[in-house]
């Protein structure tokens, strides 16, 4: 199951909050039956979504990427009021991992990728693009393949078969009755 | 199962139009019993491309998933696939979407043969413009809350919900329902005098001389 997502999304964080996290600790994910994906795909709309997923993918190279994805959604109200996602970050991990991630992230610059209308680059702003800046364009572009119309949007693909896309938000229940269908296929 | 399903979809394509210019027709027509007629043959028509609608939502949503066969397990599976895209309209709990989900599409197979076979077709599609128009809510309430997601209407290519899904769901569906239930309960009317056949004037030798 690949998700994209957009840290200042409010059904992302219902989906992440409500069922995505459900997932992750449940049986599907420990013995393999289901791989969850994470895809950034930070929408234009949202002024500090790039930042929220250099943030993330910075924190990621340390592995501490759960942690932060938590902190983000969770208090994804604050955040995206004045931007201030340093502070959150810095309460999800040792303070010696968050001045790493924080080097990572200054190295970056600004603005930060996100995608744009009609398929266009999301380095486009970005001169120098530092490697979390390619990274997150390498998802955007995948999302653009799709198409990733609206976040959050989901693929599952089943046996190789890539299955239609879905978007919106999907209780825990309903996406765990489909996981179980399709696994005893 | 591909030659019914675009089968189907050509009926849907195309019916809504041969019911307009048959109505326009109709209106032109002055004689009531030519009228009749035509509507009779075009209720027969309207009934058709009315219930391949919902022959075909029914069929869209219990298909196969790609790389699966045809079988109970795998409908199963759809319809889960379904309850998902329900569930993403965020207007019913979970349990409630999941129900809806299971019996919606066995509801919609019912009533595209009710349709195609023309039993009390007032009554039959009366219940597909009611049922049109609550998926048309639907539609509008999430579009209306800014959701972006899928229609899950089952037919064709899943369109976003929005206004090219009504107004496709307007033009497509929700008319021809319209005009063959308003043509299947003006048919069933008695007729009035104006449309009745007027009785022969009978000579009398008594009233000749």
């Amino acid at each position: 199951m690949e998700v994209f997502t957009d840290y200042q999304c409010p059904s992302c964080r219902s989906l992440f909050l409500g069922t995505l996290t459900q997932l992750i600790a449940s049986d599907y994910i420990a013995s393999g039956k289901v791989f969850l994906v994470h895809h950034d795909f930070p929408l234009q709309a949202h002024m500090y979504s790039g930042f929220a997923a250099l943030w993330a993918n910075a924190a990621a190279s340390l592995g501490e990427f759960p942690a932060v994805e938590l902190a983000l959604y969770q208090n994804q109200d604050a955040w995206q009021a004045n931007g201030d996602i340093a502070k959150y970050v810095a309460s999800a991990m040792p303070s010696a991992d968050f001045k790493r991630v924080e080097a990572i992230v200054n190295a970056c610059g600004t603005p930060a990728p996100q995608s744009a209308p009609n398929s266009g680059n999301p380095l486009v702003n970005i001169p120098h693009p530092c490697a979390l800046d390619r990274v997150i364009a390498e998802d955007v572009e995948l999302g653009y393949k799709i198409p990733v119309q609206a976040t959050p949007t989901y693929v599952i693909t089943f046996k190789g078969n890539k299955l239609p896309a879905g978007s919106g938000v999907v209780s825990w229940p309903i996406l765990k009755q489909f996981f179980d269908s399709l696994l005893s296929q | 199962m591909a030659r019914l399903e675009s089968a189907l979809r050509f009926v849907i394509d195309h019916g809504y139009q041969v019911l307009l210019v048959g109505l326009v027709v109709v209106l032109c027509i002055r004689n009531p019993e030519t009228r009749r007629k035509i509507v009779r043959a075009l209720l027969v028509l309207g009934g058709l491309v009315v219930g391949a609608v919902f022959l075909a939502a029914a069929y869209g949503k219990m298909k196969p998933l790609p790389g699966l066969a045809w079988s109970w397990p795998s409908v199963k599976t759809s319809l889960a696939m379904f309850a998902i895209q329900v569930d993403s309209y965020e207007l019913l709990a979970p349990g409630a979407a999941n129900t809806v989900a299971h019996v919606l599409p066995y509801f919609e197979l019912f009533l595209g043969l009710w349709l195609v076979t023309g039993i009390w077709r007032r009554w039959s599609s009366l219940l597909a413009s009611v049922a049109i128009c609550g998926f048309m809510i639907a539609i509008t309430s999430a579009y209306i809350r800014g959701l972006h997601i899928k229609c899950g209407c089952g037919i064709g290519q899943d369109e976003d919900v929005g206004p090219a899904a009504l107004l496709r769901d307007g033009l497509k569906f929700l008319l021809p329902a319209i005009l063959v239930t308003i043509g299947a309960f003006w048919i069933h009317r008695k007729p009035t005098a104006s449309e009745s056949p007027t009785p022969q004037a009978v000579s009398s030798p008594a009233a000749t001389n």
